[in-house]
């Protein structure tokens, strides 16, 4: 007979028994010879200190056994053994469970980030024109609808994108250098672009790109990826996900702005529209990017847009020569489109934050 | 049984960081790898540990919680509350949107009322849940009141704590953890609160003063010297202020609110106290910020290291340094994340070491008479706690 000590988990009472291994069960011999028989399977392990491994009931609550160790391999083979890590790791051992729990969070990660090509087409226009509505409704106030702005620009979106269904590109009244593609074919311009831009011919380039957004389906598949990876990355817990999430899903991926470059600069060509212009902003961007520093930029089209060498090479190879160029819109629409928020009366003003 | 004297504390605490290092580091991988699945047995593991290392009287405490628990009560929650919650604001954005400014008035109060009664809910299932996980002797606590009523309480206490430029706080804070503990037991034997509030005003009051004190004595100085020299002295006054004295005024005062409800708390029999000063909670809080900067010069050895490698201090515009190394972004948030996500629970240590080392009870304990606690175990965890993220709180 083994020493060992108990509660019964009746009173706090603590008794000091003798324990014997049976075949089928432990048996208890308290003081007063009084016994008690408790089968192999109803044993739980629950922690090991002071010297002795502590087992409980499962049926009884608070009932507990010390056993003093060691243990014999007869108790030792009986008892359950330590649990460490919850049940699932111990059952494999923890590399085994990091690998197999890293190859699943790896499948659940990749079906998150792919899923979006094959979701955004089956989701109904309807409700993409919606949301679109909804995030245009968000901005209020702010937008320049004054006539003669707007139908300048409706006549430059035709000049580069006469077939397919119509777009919707606004203006808004908030001074940032950028452009945006919003679900459901909304496109929204910053009065800031318009500042920027020396050109009609720039704001083509720039327009045919996220253009090519639109038509490519690229605006649902970025934000349900951005949703998917916030809700997967929120489970991480804080700031640490967030900030994951934000360096992932930040923007379109690389692919899509590439096939948006190609789409913005085929829609020129057609259109007889020069490129040169946009190749020039991109330089310009460039050379204030290096001028004001990364922080000066955020929330730009630097930000926003890839902006490297080989962009406004692609842009500048695609100059055709001898091709019949002619201005994007006459000198009088760009001046409606550049004054559109001036000429506005009831328009809002505001940061988009 | 007598329980602690002069010569012996009744509570001890027993751990050892290099023991709980281990613990801390797997829960961090297996988080890790589980994209966060696994914080709820990270949660239980930690507990496993405080509790079993931390001794009263003749036998460690027991924590008999498990990870599941925590994992489904986190999914009730959002299931069964976050999403409604989520839903009711995205309508009162849509109503708002349209004009309807008096629904959405209307709606957002109470939007604003049921949060309230969900945290009060929250903190008293969460207390519940932890005495009737935590064994000692092999008897356990717990409470058979559901918390509704608390929830409800906990609303108009709270509103009433903050009229009056918030001067009735001490009483709302006091009254709460009344009604919380005495509506809990352990074995079958009820805890009894009393907290008087009357006591603690005067180091509330100060945390009023203090800042108006500062605003006229910068002034005074402006004043009378008449020179950008007095205008700057009231700007350091201010300044110091408001982020060195005030702090520390609101520290005096929490210190001396929980002495208060901590020595006004019994069991049958054993009555309970609280030893730690305001100093004591100072140098607590300075330890676990140290432990940030800890953190901090920890992660920037290596993060120095990959960026002179990868050329970060000669960036070129239109460059992409993470894409043109891979490797690079991995192992520079690898750099970041693991000293800081260790902060948190050496954080955890740290406060329940001090809480237990100036945690004192003294008394009679007939262990004949201390018999199992008759309330119900419930089947999920701390879900709504958890998921309103009150933990930090």
């Amino acid at each position: 007979m083994i020493p060992a000590w108990h509660y019964d988990g009746q009173t706090a009472t603590r008794h000091e028994v003798g324990i014997v291994a049976e075949d089928d069960a432990l048996r208890l011999r308290f003081a007063d010879g009084r016994t008690e028989r408790v089968p192999w399977a109803d044993f739980v392990w629950h922690d090991r200190r002071d010297g002795a491994s502590i087992f409980g009931r499962r049926s009884v609550d608070g009932w507990r056994i010390g056993i003093p160790l060691p243990m014999t391999d007869l108790l030792a083979r009986r008892l359950p053994s330590q649990s460490r890590y919850g049940g699932l790791v111990d059952r494999f051992g923890i590399w085994r469970a990091v690998v197999g729990f890293s190859a699943l969070s790896a499948a659940v990660i990749l079906t998150v980030w792919k899923a979006p090509d094959i979701l955004a087409p089956l989701i109904p226009m309807s409700w993409e024109q919606r949301l679109g509505d909804a995030m245009i409704g968000d901005l209020g106030g702010r937008i320049c609808d004054g006539p003669e702005g707007q139908e300048a620009l409706d006549a430059l979106v035709r000049r580069i994108d006469p077939k397919g269904s119509p777009l919707r590109v606004r203006i808004v009244n908030v001074d940032m250098v950028n452009a945006a593609a919003l679900p459901g074919g909304q496109i929204v311009v910053f009065r800031g672009l318009l500042q920027e831009a020396r050109s009609p011919d720039e704001l083509a380039g720039v327009l045919g790109h996220e253009i090519g957004h639109v038509r490519n389906r690229d605006v649902m598949q970025a934000l349900l990826r951005q949703m998917g990876l916030s809700l997967l990355l929120g489970g991480v817990g804080g700031d640490v996900g967030g900030a994951l999430n934000s360096l992932l899903a930040a923007s379109y991926s690389r692919a899509a702005e590439s096939r948006a470059d190609t789409y913005a600069i085929a829609a020129m060509r057609t259109a007889n529209v020069s490129p040169v212009a946009t190749a020039q902003f991109f330089e310009r961007m460039a050379s204030d990017e290096k001028k004001l520093g990364k922080g000066a930029i955020a929330f730009s089209y630097m930000s926003s847009h890839p902006l490297s060498e080989d962009r406004r090479r692609l842009f500048m190879s695609s100059v055709q020569k001898g091709a019949a160029y002619t201005p994007a819109v006459t000198p009088t629409q760009w001046r409606a489109i550049v004054d559109a928020c001036a000429k506005d009366p009831d328009v809002k003003e505001g940061d988009l934050f | 049984m007598g329980v602690g004297n002069q010569d012996q504390t009744a509570f001890e605490f027993r751990g050892d960081w290099k023991e709980f290092f281990p613990i801390a580091a797997s829960n961090l991988l297996l988080t890790f790898v589980t994209l966060g699945v696994y914080r709820f047995w990270a949660t239980t593991r930690e507990r496993q540990y405080f509790w079993s290392r931390t001794r009263f009287i003749d036998d460690t405490l027991e924590w008999t919680g498990k990870g599941k628990e925590l994992f489904l009560g986190f999914i009730m929650a959002i299931a069964a509350l976050l999403l409604p919650i989520l839903g009711l604001q995205f309508l009162i954005q849509a109503l708002i949107l349209q004009g309807q400014t008096v629904i959405a008035g209307v709606l957002g109060l109470g939007f604003y009322v049921i949060i309230l009664f969900l945290a009060g809910f929250a903190t008293f299932r969460a207390l519940r849940y932890r005495l009737s996980r935590t064994h000692w002797h092999g008897i356990r606590g717990g409470s058979d009141d559901p918390g509704a009523r608390y929830g409800l309480s906990y609303i108009w206490k709270t509103l009433v704590g903050g009229l009056a430029l918030g001067l009735l706080i001490p009483w709302s804070m006091t009254s709460l953890w009344a009604d919380r503990w005495n509506a809990m037991s352990f074995g079958p034997h009820r805890f009894e609160s009393t907290p008087e509030w009357g006591g603690l005003m005067k180091r509330y009051l100060l945390l009023y003063l203090v800042p108006v004190g500062a605003l006229i004595l910068g002034g005074v100085a402006a004043v009378s010297s008449g020179s950008g020299e007095g205008v700057a002295a009231m700007a350091v006054l201010l300044v110091l202020a408001f982020y060195i004295v005030l702090p520390l005024i609101a520290l005096g005062y929490y210190a001396a609110y929980f002495r208060e409800v901590v020595g006004t708390l019994s069991l049958s029999t054993i009555n309970f106290q609280f030893t730690a000063r305001t100093k004591e909670w100072f140098l607590l809080f300075l330890g676990n910020a140290g432990l940030f900067v800890l953190a901090l010069i920890v992660a920037l050895i290596p993060i120095s290291a990959l960026g002179l490698l990868s050329g970060f201090g000669d960036m070129q515009p239109g460059q992409d340094p993470f894409t043109q190394n891979p490797g690079l972004i991995v192992g520079m948030i690898l750099a970041i994340v693991i000293p800081f996500s260790l902060v948190g629970p050496f954080i955890r240590y740290r406060n329940w070491r001090f809480f237990i080392r100036n945690l004192e009870a003294t008394g009679e304990i007939n262990l004949d008479a201390l018999t199992q606690s008759q309330t119900r175990v419930g089947s999920h965890g701390e879900g709504l706690f958890d998921a309103l993220d009150m933990g930090a709180m």
